[in-house]
């Protein structure tokens, strides 16, 4: 999932330490969606909900459907300001590659999200039909119900899913920390042929200089 | 994205004229002072702006100046950081509109007739009307930054969101007509309310034009 380059969504940023929007960002974003509750019932329907995913995001007509009917928890059609904002810092944090931490941070409220059915268990083809929201690779999922699973029901209720967003959280900590390191060894390498190919350079002109 | 805007403004404001700029920075910088501390300003500035549409302007401006300098000495200006005294405040505020007032008869659509030399053909209404409509300009371009100060939001952030509103919503007129018919409530709803944001970003781009 990408957000479009210029859109409105794209000039939010998340807070990285507890993936929120900031009190101006979250009125800024109360403006658009007043903008986009053309009637005026705090609420957008699914059309104006397609049309405007559509406009801002890559995401095809049959991911949008899932995303209005995982959002829409009363089921009563409409998507209001709460759900919006919570599908906004999933499309950011995405966007920001902040996936883990995001769902770290918020184990609770994504776990409901997943938990299509309230049966209090999420099981493997949940995670598979929200994969392209939360980018959980297929690998991570195999590994999730085979380490998580501690019940055995191949479902994850909640204290088993919070267990996989701790792992998960200290995967991606990882991953940073090697990137970090690989960046910096990059950058010192570079600097050592810079600092080299100056000392044959100044080698060379003092050369010429005596002849 | 938090403290940008009123670094932007405060470029803004030192772009414009010399002469102007002190006089605007003390008044711009007192406001957003008095905003910080006193969210309640907020609330009356709307409506005093409002009513400053309604009416003749020159009179109404300075009802205004009035008005704010009365609310700010119910509300305790020696909360601001400046500290400034109500009455000194007052009068820096008449001051400034009387000096707006001279520069109008020196400004510039005036000043091409008066190189003409038709000074003395002029009526004294036409120089009331052409006067007023100044005034009403240079205090619609007061009034954006005013409304931008109290919204907190970037005029250009509010632009982009319109227009972006706008495109969207406009897709979405297309799915209503073809799925429910043009004539159904809900429709007419969109369309009014398309219509609504149209003018309103017309009107923004011809007071940034003018």
């Amino acid at each position: 999932m990408k957000l479009k380059k210029g859109s409105f969504l794209w000039y939010l940023y998340l807070d990285k330490l507890y993936c929120l929007l900031s009190v101006r960002n979250v009125k800024a974003l109360v403006d658009y969606f007043h903008l986009l509750d053309v009637h005026h019932k705090n609420t957008l329907n699914d059309v104006l909900f397609y049309h405007f995913l559509h406009h801002v995001t890559n995401l095809t007509r049959t991911q949008i459907n899932i995303v209005f009917n995982m959002l829409d928890w009363s089921a009563v059609g409409e998507i209001g300001f709460d759900q919006f904002y919570m599908l906004v810092c999933i499309l950011l944090a995405q966007e920001n590659r902040l996936e883990e931490r995001f769902i770290f941070r918020h184990s609770r409220p994504v776990f409901e999200l997943l938990d299509v059915d309230g049966e209090l268990r999420v099981g493997a083809a949940n995670f598979h039909m929200y994969n392209f929201l939360f980018n959980i690779k297929r690998q991570e999922l195999r590994e999730l119900y085979h380490d998580f699973d501690i019940t055995g029901d191949r479902r994850l209720n909640y204290k088993e899913f919070k267990l996989f967003t701790i792992f998960f959280m200290d995967k991606y900590q990882e991953r940073q920390k090697a990137e970090k390191e690989k960046a910096l060894l990059e950058k010192k390498r570079s600097r050592q042929v810079n600092v080299s190919q100056k000392k044959s350079l100044l080698g060379l002109n003092g050369s010429e200089s005596r002849i | 994205m938090e403290e940008k805007p009123f670094k932007a403004l405060a470029k803004s404001s030192g772009r414009q004229g010399s002469g102007k700029s002190s006089r605007h920075s003390d008044i711009r910088k007192l406001w957003t002072t008095a905003t910080l501390s006193q969210p309640k300003v907020n609330v009356a500035l709307s409506s005093v702006c409002d009513d400053s549409e309604a009416s003749s302007v020159g009179g109404n401006t300075r009802r205004w100046y009035d008005q704010k300098a009365g609310r700010h000495s119910d509300i305790g200006w020696e909360d601001s950081e400046d500290g400034e005294d109500k009455d000194s405040f007052r009068q820096e505020e008449l001051e400034e509109h009387s000096l707006l007032e001279l520069q109008l008869h020196g400004g510039s659509s005036l000043g091409s007739r008066l190189e003409e030399g038709d000074d003395d053909a002029r009526t004294e209404t036409e120089r009331s009307s052409s006067m007023s409509s100044l005034n009403f300009s240079k205090h619609t371009h007061h009034r954006a930054y005013w409304v931008e100060q109290q919204s907190r939001l970037p005029l250009p952030l509010r632009e982009l969101m319109e227009n972006e509103a706008l495109e969207i919503l406009t897709k979405a007129l297309q799915s209503y007509r073809s799925g429910i018919g043009r004539d159904h409530f809900l429709t007419k709803q969109l369309q009014r309310h398309i219509e609504g944001l149209k003018r309103r970003r017309n009107k923004r781009l011809h007071v940034s034009v003018h």
